[in-house]
């Protein structure tokens, strides 16, 4: 009974061990109070990616456009290659609001997803909580909605991944990096069937 | 300088219908190059992109865009076909009613022939050596996508440019050049 107990414990303690834990972090002394997601900072830029989004069992393409428009307000739109809008969000400070999304794509659920999605790609300035290394570089432990979010980075900011009761949840990896933009981002949902993949298009 | 568009003489607005109808019911094919203008009000510039049309009456239609990304979008009868750069996907349009209706307007917007008194408030506008025609879409379901169709002619009837107003005034904007009617295309053309 009592090994028992102990080891119901033990796989308490592993199961709900922190994510820094469960990816072997080390702790660093913080040496940065904040840090900078340079990748839609720049308000002269309009950000244009070509979209894949994975969703469940269906596959669909478009063009995602972000756009800077003052700081701490960025607009977001999504349209088909063709041209038809899909939707429009604006997303100033903590405000969100829907300019315009069509009836089949107009769900609660999803949306609260994109807007979480795109806080998480549009926030620039960060508070650090906690600072940690790796292999590779250094992970800053950040908050955004009241969720714990660790930034990746090396030479750039790679990689953003949200954490709950330990696990990843959703992971956003920008690679092929140039002058501050990403020309490559996926965005990979742990918990739901989402994926989406972001080229830019010029 | 403002360019100056004055109002088309009644007369001349029905020489124009009947030219347009005309050339569409002797149109069998369509091919041309076209540039894809998507202007949103909050960006600094419109997004262009480029392709090819291919239209073969009464109802395929194909748009090629080749820069800056590879992507297909064949209407053909009750399907669209996409090849988004190697992925391919059919999707049934024949179940969407409202799509459907949607891509049968833009089909007659490429012809020019969409002089349709019950279901557009027309108007009319010369524009130096073009005839601008503003058609107001009537029916309110179409109006959480589309409002306005802007179609521009040139003299001998054609189409230059198709402009298609949401509600929200941004717009789509595709200007046509190097046209050629009547080349022949076969079906297998319209299939992936």
């Amino acid at each position: 009974m009592r090994f028992f107990l102990i080891s119901l414990v033990f796989c308490l303690m592993l199961s709900c061990g922190s994510y820094p834990k469960k990816q072997h972090l080390i702790p660093t002394y913080t040496l940065e109070n904040s840090i900078v997601n340079p990748y839609f900072s720049d308000i002269s830029k309009d950000y244009v990616y070509k979209a894949r989004i994975e969703v469940y069992d269906n596959d669909f393409g478009g063009l995602l456009i972000i756009k800077k428009l003052a700081q701490n307000h960025h607009r977001i739109a999504f349209t088909t290659e063709m041209g038809n809008k899909l939707f429009d969000f604006s997303l100033m400070d903590n405000e969100f609001k829907v300019n315009y999304c069509v009836s089949e794509l107009n769900r609660k659920l999803l949306i609260k997803v994109l807007r979480q999605d795109f806080t998480t790609l549009t926030t620039e300035n960060l508070s650090v909580k906690h600072q940690f290394k790796n292999q590779i570089g250094l992970v800053f432990e950040t908050e955004l909605y009241g969720k714990p979010h660790f930034y990746y980075s090396s030479d750039n900011l790679n990689k953003i991944v949200t954490a709950k009761h330990g696990k990843e949840k959703v992971n956003f990896t920008f690679s092929n990096i140039k002058d501050n933009v990403a020309n490559e981002i996926d965005i990979t949902h742990s918990n739901i069937k989402l994926k989406i993949n972001l080229k830019t298009i010029y | 300088m403002m360019q100056a568009q004055t109002v088309l003489q009644p007369s001349e607005a029905e020489a124009l219908r009947s030219k347009v109808k005309a050339k569409a019911k002797s149109t069998t094919t369509i091919s041309s190059k076209f540039t894809q203008y998507k202007h949103l009000d909050f960006l600094s510039n419109d997004i262009i992109t480029k392709g090819h049309l291919t239209f073969k009456s009464p109802n395929k239609i194909k748009w090629e865009y080749v820069d800056p990304f590879k992507y297909v979008a064949i209407f053909n009868d009750q399907t669209l076909h996409i090849n988004d750069n190697g992925n391919k996907s059919d999707v049934n349009i024949g179940s969407s009613k409202l799509f459907k209706q949607l891509n049968e307007l833009i089909i007659k917007s490429v012809k020019g022939d969409m002089f349709d008194e019950d279901a557009f408030d027309i108007s009319y506008f010369k524009h130096d050596d073009v005839i601008k025609v503003h058609f107001d879409i009537k029916d309110k379901k179409y109006w959480d996508y589309l409002k306005t169709f802007q179609l521009t002619f040139n003299a001998e009837g054609d189409v230059e440019e198709v402009k298609m107003i949401e509600p929200s005034n941004d717009f789509t904007r595709i200007v046509f050049e190097d046209r050629v009617l009547n080349k022949p295309v076969s079906d297998a053309f319209f299939s992936h």
